[in-house]
């Protein structure tokens, strides 16, 4: 049988950078085939080339064993390539079975005049989300739904318009356990019915759990493929890294002057002490964010907050900033100034030290950035660069090199390895770990809890917007004893 | 690899020069089609149009690098035209002009008020404004120019006509501005700070940047430089008139943006904003000196205005 997609030699430059180097790569009908690789590997090229983003230098792609030329997404979309990426272009204003049949409504014909079929509409929302075990109400807008809702719409959209290949670029950055649980029943349903995925992520024991097949790209070459059974994560790491990786885990530090307390009602205190990791678990929309934020004057905290022993009233960001807290939000591009450079956004929350008689001095500004960017190894170490154009690893570091320009002492970090390779996230899980080593103090929120479970001293959970319990390293801290008590 | 990275940095460097080029060429253009472009008499006359424009321009990119927009200025600078006759003509000199500025920053700050304390949109705010000064203007003057029985004070009209080492006072302005205000800009954290609010305010927020203060900063910088530029014109024109600076505010933007200014914020420069307001009047002069027809001028300018929009969206995408 023939692949239903398959790559022959594919090669792509951009200026003198080669992003892709001869690549055989192909997925059949059934199948999973999931694609890992470090940020830069040149995973997002390849996808760009399937989906007709961009087109190859070199190379055949073959859809169904004939060779085809895209021009442009349409042209990949017009033979059955669909791509679920992060972000879902779906209308928020028009209802689930809109969006669905959207560009193909049912209409009834009175003469010249075609009204639309709002009965026929419905059904074949239903049927198609039916199919994905998904019952929603489908007038309801999509603007309602939850990011994962969204996604199982955009799948649902997808097999409406009969596409059998799919390619799901990190389809579970933002998705809960449980939603996570939902999509890999529904990728095995869609699998059983004989439909291809490209599985792109770079959580590999999700890898591991889902896919049929696994290939390796690093620097633009596939250095591994394996099938089912003969791949595990520590090999992935070690094919996608090109080193052995260290297993991380921390050893015990001593305990500074509180650095941040905050009492709320009943709920279990938030306190943070230099030398000290405090993790924040919840699920999506428990009220992690709330707490993050009223810590940072965002949002006025409904609770005493002091810093450093003393009490504080924090009317903003300026406000907690000058009492040492940094915080970095988990949408990256609310904390970065995307088309500003490197060293504009490191410099951005310490413009005031920086400023000699009413001019920013810029060769100290310079100085701090190049220490930070050394410091921090963000790639490429060119400080003039849009921070758009980091890959997400790098941006993540941007942000963290922001507060420490800032020489803050507490830093709030909220999903601080959210979409970045293991590569990357193990280099920031080591600045947090030097950070806090060095009198820091730091208050990570993730939906990741193994990553809280590894990192933290110990762990608050959040339950329905009051912190429900403290789970402490010496009491023993895994990801399962979290799920628990957050009630996932 | 070395080399090709240079190449890379040189076509960087000359696609940022590309309102300049454009502006040099036009100038080539023109010189070559007809010899009286380069005439003493005309660039002069090109320098004194562009200068006044020049002084609305450069206020109007303080707002648009916020990530904001200004309708109101054609009218703000008729305000502060009339307003500095009046008050001239009761006091003195420059009385009249610091009430002319005083006049177009106080429109400056209702504007930045309403948009950056009560989230209006820019658009409709100053829209509502343009209109609104345009009609106070009418109400003070009474629909008539304002220059008093026997005219304003002669140093202020000499002031529309005088010339410092041979370039014209008017000129100077907007050069001096230009030299102070982009310091401002580049060099001081005022400046960065208004380039990181309009290029992502949520960040600039986050970073502990008074975000709501530096927008409304920019329509006070924009509306008293419109007030500046009402009171140059007034010197030039040798009175306040009432109906002065309609569609000024077009003019301003449409010179921002050939200048290379985003209208989602956050990019621009001050420098290239004076391209593009010498493209503009460098364009309608040339079509004048060529005979083009009047209307045929405004299809062209709107046809310029898109096309350099539409090569900068295309720019950015590849």
């Amino acid at each position: 049988m023939p692949s239903a997609i398959s790559t022959e030699r594919i090669s792509k430059h951009f200026g003198a950078n080669r992003a892709l180097d001869q690549i055989d790569f192909d997925v059949a009908f059934g199948e999973v085939h999931a694609l890992v690789g470090e940020n830069g590997a040149g995973k997002s090229t390849l996808i760009r080339i399937l989906s007709g983003v961009h087109q190859p230098d070199a190379g055949r792609i073959l859809v169904e064993g004939k060779e085809q030329r895209f021009a442009g997404p349409h042209d990949a979309i017009a033979a059955g390539i669909v791509t679920i990426p992060q972000e879902l272009r779906l209308v928020p204003a028009l209802s689930i079975a809109e969006n669905i049949a959207l560009g193909d409504l049912p209409v009834r014909r009175f003469g010249p005049m075609a009204l639309i079929d709002r009965g026929r509409l419905r059904e074949q929302g239903r049927a198609v989300l039916a199919q994905l075990d998904f019952v929603p109400d489908v007038d309801c807008p999509v603007s309602r739904l939850s990011f994962a809702e969204r996604q199982l719409v955009a799948i649902g959209r997808a097999l409406h318009r009969e596409c059998r290949i799919f390619i799901l670029d990190e389809p579970t950055a933002a998705l809960e356990q449980h939603e996570i649980e939902r999509l890999f029943s529904v990728l095995k349903r869609m699998r059983a019915q004989g439909t291809a995925i490209i599985y792109i992520s770079h959580e590999l024991d999700e890898v591991v759990e889902v896919a049929d097949r696994c290939t390796v790209l690093r620097d633009g070459r596939v250095v591994a493929s394996a099938r089912r059974g003969s791949f595990a994560v520590a090999d992935l790491i070690s094919a996608m890294t090109g080193r052995v990786q260290d297993p991380g885990g921390s050893a015990p530090r001593a305990l500074g002057p509180t650095l941040l307390h905050m009492q709320r009602g009943n709920d279990q205190p938030v306190s943070v002490h230099a030398g000290e990791m405090i993790g924040l678990a919840g699920l999506l929309g428990s009220g992690t964010e709330a707490i993050m934020r009223g810590l940072f004057g965002v949002l006025r905290p409904d609770a005493g907050i002091s810093v450093g022993g003393e009490p504080r009233t924090l009317r903003g960001p300026a406000d907690a900033i000058a009492s040492g807290i940094g915080f970095s939000p988990g949408e990256r591009a609310l904390g970065l100034v995307l088309n500003q450079s490197v060293r504009d956004n490191i410099l951005l929350a310490s413009l005031d030290q920086v400023t000699r008689n009413f001019v920013v001095d810029r060769q100290a500004g310079d100085r701090i950035a190049a220490e930070l960017i050394d410091l921090l190894d963000i790639r490429p170490r060119r400080p003039e660069l849009p921070v758009r154009a980091l890959s997400g690893g790098n941006q993540q570091k941007v942000l963290l090199a922001k507060w420490l320009a800032r020489r803050v002492r507490l830093l709030l970090l909220e999903e601080p390895t959210q979409g970045i390779d293991v590569g990357a996230k193990a280099q920031i899980h080591a600045l947090i770990r030097d950070f806090v080593t060095r009198g820091g103090g730091a208050l990570i929120a993730s939906s990741d809890l193994a990553e809280l479970a590894r990192l933290c001293d110990a762990v608050l959970a959040v339950r329905q917007g009051a912190i429900t319990a403290r789970l402490d390293r010496t009491a023993g801290l895994d990801d399962a004893t979290l799920r628990t008590a957050i009630g996932a | 690899m070395k080399h090709t990275s240079t190449l890379a940095a040189w076509r960087g460097r000359l696609a940022g020069q590309i309102p300049l080029i454009s502006l040099i060429a036009l100038c080539i253009l023109t010189a070559l089609l007809t010899p009286r472009f380069l005439s003493p008499l005309n660039l002069t006359n090109i320098l004194v149009q562009s200068s006044i424009m020049a002084v609305i321009a450069i206020g109007m990119t303080f707002v648009i690098v916020g990530g904001g927009f200004d309708l109101s200025v054609g009218s703000t600078a008729a305000l502060a035209g009339c307003v500095a006759s009046m008050v001239m003509l009761q006091t003195g000199i420059t009385a009249g002009v610091v009430a002319g500025i005083m006049a177009g920053g106080a429109v400056g700050l209702v504007n930045g008020l309403v948009i950056a304390f009560l989230d209006v949109n820019p658009f409709i705010t100053t829209l509502g404004t343009m209109v609104l000064v345009r009609g106070v203007v009418f109400l003070i003057t009474g629909g008539a120019p304002v220059s008093g029985e026997y005219g304003l004070p002669g140093a202020f009209v000499a002031f529309g006509s005088e010339r410092f080492l041979g370039i014209h006072l008017l000129v100077w302005v907007p050069a001096l501005l230009l030299a102070i205000l982009s310091f401002v800009m580049y060099a001081t954290p005022y400046g960065r700070r208004v380039y990181a609010t309009g290029g992502g305010r949520e960040a600039a927020y986050l970073s502990g940047i008074p975000v709501r203060r530096v927008i409304a900063s920019t329509y006070v910088w924009c509306g008293a430089l419109a007030g500046l530029a009402g009171v140059m014109l007034a010197a030039r024109l040798q009175s306040g008139q009432p109906t002065a600076g309609e569609f000024y505010e077009l003019t301003a933007i449409a010179a921002v943006v050939l200048g290379g200014a985003s209208l989602h914020g956050g990019e621009g420069s001050l420098y290239k904003s004076v391209i593009g307001v010498f493209i503009m009047i460098v364009l309608g002069n040339a079509l004048n000196l060529l005979n083009v027809d009047s209307y045929w001028q405004r299809v062209a300018v709107g046809i310029v205005i898109v096309a350099a929009a539409a090569a900068e969206r295309l720019r950015s995408r590849s």
